[in-house]
């Protein structure tokens, strides 16, 4: 009885110790979990700087870098101006000190040149100052229309037809590349895409954002990432796509000819126009 | 449940069932070590400390009534436990003329004890050798079963790059890591309680012959 006793003591004592090991190891992987989460709160995000490179070459390029992605890169133009107003100035104020310098006794000659300095700063500064105005309102025009005429990219698709322009030089308006077209397109595209999303940890938010530069025999002539995702293998699989793709079937009519540029959004979720 | 950015355990949450369930097995492991690591831990400790402290007595008063008295205070002891198993043998023969039969059986009893306690002290440590010798081949199995389900979604998307290699290596790796987690402390503890046992276990074959003189000589 005695050793039956002691045996159920010890086994109790055992599950006793079982039940704290237990505990002890949920406790060591909830403290785990939580400092990781805590860790990652905490982590100073580093500063992402996008940086898209574009090769450009002919009319189309100097279109394309001007137009759509870049409307922050507009006021550019702006800045030269100004430096070049306040260089002219100071020749005009230059010669002053150094006729105060000569002597007195030629005071017609100095009358004269004074007179033709002050002749010269009243030319100058009438004309600069509404050539700087009218070239700085002639360019927030500039941006205004481009602001106006530019569509914005649609997310709502998986890969969405984002935004299409004709190539047709700088200062041409936009065209519009006809639906059945993109339609057609996209669906290409999506028959070509070899992705898989289970690959993807997370594919929350992951978007890739591509413009294709079509010419028009079909052939995808340029391929520029707007916006790349965060896993490389989205952004290859989109990439191995899009020239899996090539060529596309011809431009329509419409379009005079000429290349077409049109976005798409590609998202893990699948493929849609 | 969690997102990828949690690490590691981002990776569990993502993994396969197979992974899953080696990652479960290898975890149950680890916690009955760890239990059996802190009860046989407090266990041979204490026999260790009673038993000395027993001899200590024994070889004191050396009257087999007084140290049968003193056994009482010393329950969890190897050698308390021996010494009683051979009085109360003693106690019972009627007949204490025939002084070899007498002595055969205080010797059986001794015995019989001794190897009782020897069983006692070595439960459940068995199952830590097992631990140790198994866990890490139970990780390892899990890892050729992540890596190949990540071989075979390689060969589904046709894609051999880092991003899509990665992460399901990486996942399977972790079953590797918790079969080492749970076998490193089971052979640790394994060898020490190997070492601890085999401590008591000689004591108790040296000094089962005194503790049969001493109940001879009381006769």
């Amino acid at each position: 009885m005695k050793t039956g006793q002691k045996q159920h003591d010890a086994q109790k004592k055992f599950y006793l110790w079982l039940a704290v090991a237990a505990v002890i190891h949920f406790f060591v992987i909830f403290a785990s979990v939580f400092f990781q989460i805590w860790g990652t709160d905490h982590r100073l995000k580093p500063k992402i700087v996008s940086v898209t490179l574009v090769s450009l070459h002919g009319s189309m390029g100097s279109e394309q870098a001007i137009s759509s992605p870049a409307l922050v890169q507009e006021p550019q133009p702006i800045t030269p101006i100004a430096p070049k107003i306040v260089e002219e100035r100071p020749p005009a104020s230059k010669p002053a000190p150094k006729l105060a310098t000569k002597p007195a006794t030629k005071q017609i000659q100095l009358n004269q040149a004074l007179a033709r300095i002050q002749q010269r700063v009243d030319k100058q500064t009438p004309s600069t100052k509404p050539s700087s105005i009218t070239t700085l309102n002639s360019a927030l025009a500039r941006i205004q229309q481009k602001i106006s005429t530019s569509g914005k990219p649609a997310v709502a698709g998986s890969v969405t037809v984002a935004d299409n322009r004709t190539g047709a030089g700088k200062g041409y308006g936009a065209g519009v590349t006809s639906e059945p077209y993109k339609a057609a397109v996209a669906s290409i595209i999506q028959q070509n895409w070899e992705f898989s999303k289970t690959l993807l940890k997370n594919s929350e938010g992951m978007a890739v954002y591509v413009r294709i530069n079509i010419l028009a025999n079909g052939t995808i002539s340029q391929i520029i990432f707007d916006r790349k995702a965060i896993s490389e293998y989205l952004n290859n699989s989109v990439k191995k796509a899009i020239e899996k793709s090539s060529p596309l079937p011809i431009l329509p009519k419409e379009q005079g000819g000429r290349d077409v540029w049109i976005g798409f959004v590609f998202s893990p979720e699948g493929l849609a126009k | 449940m969690f997102e990828s950015q949690l690490g590691i355990f981002g990776l569990i949450s993502d993994a396969g069932p197979v992974v899953l369930f080696v990652l479960s097995v290898l975890l149950s492991f680890s916690i009955v070590s760890w239990a059996i690591i802190a009860f046989k831990f407090g266990y041979i400790h204490k026999s260790l400390k009673e038993s000395r402290l027993f001899l200590d007595y024994f070889f004191e008063v050396y009257n087999a009534e007084k140290v049968f008295t003193a056994t009482e205070k010393y329950k969890q002891g190897s050698l308390p436990k021996v010494f009683r198993a051979g009085y109360i043998e003693y106690r019972a023969i009627d007949n204490h003329a025939d002084s070899r039969q007498v002595k055969a059986r205080i010797v059986r009893a001794v015995k019989r004890e001794a190897n009782a306690e020897n069983k006692r002290l070595s439960t459940f440590v068995s199952f830590l050798a097992t631990v140790g010798n198994t866990a890490p081949f139970i990780g390892l199995f899990g890892t050729v079963w992540g890596i190949m389900t990540s071989f075979h979604n390689i060969g589904l998307t046709q894609s051999a790059s880092l991003a899509a290699v990665a992460p399901g290596i990486s996942e399977a790796l972790i079953a590797t890591a918790a079969g080492l987690a749970a076998a490193i402390p089971a052979v640790m503890g394994y060898n020490y309680f190997v070492q601890q046992i085999s401590i008591i276990e000689r004591d108790i074959e040296e000094f089962s012959p005194e503790f049969v003189a001493a109940l001879l000589n009381e006769a």
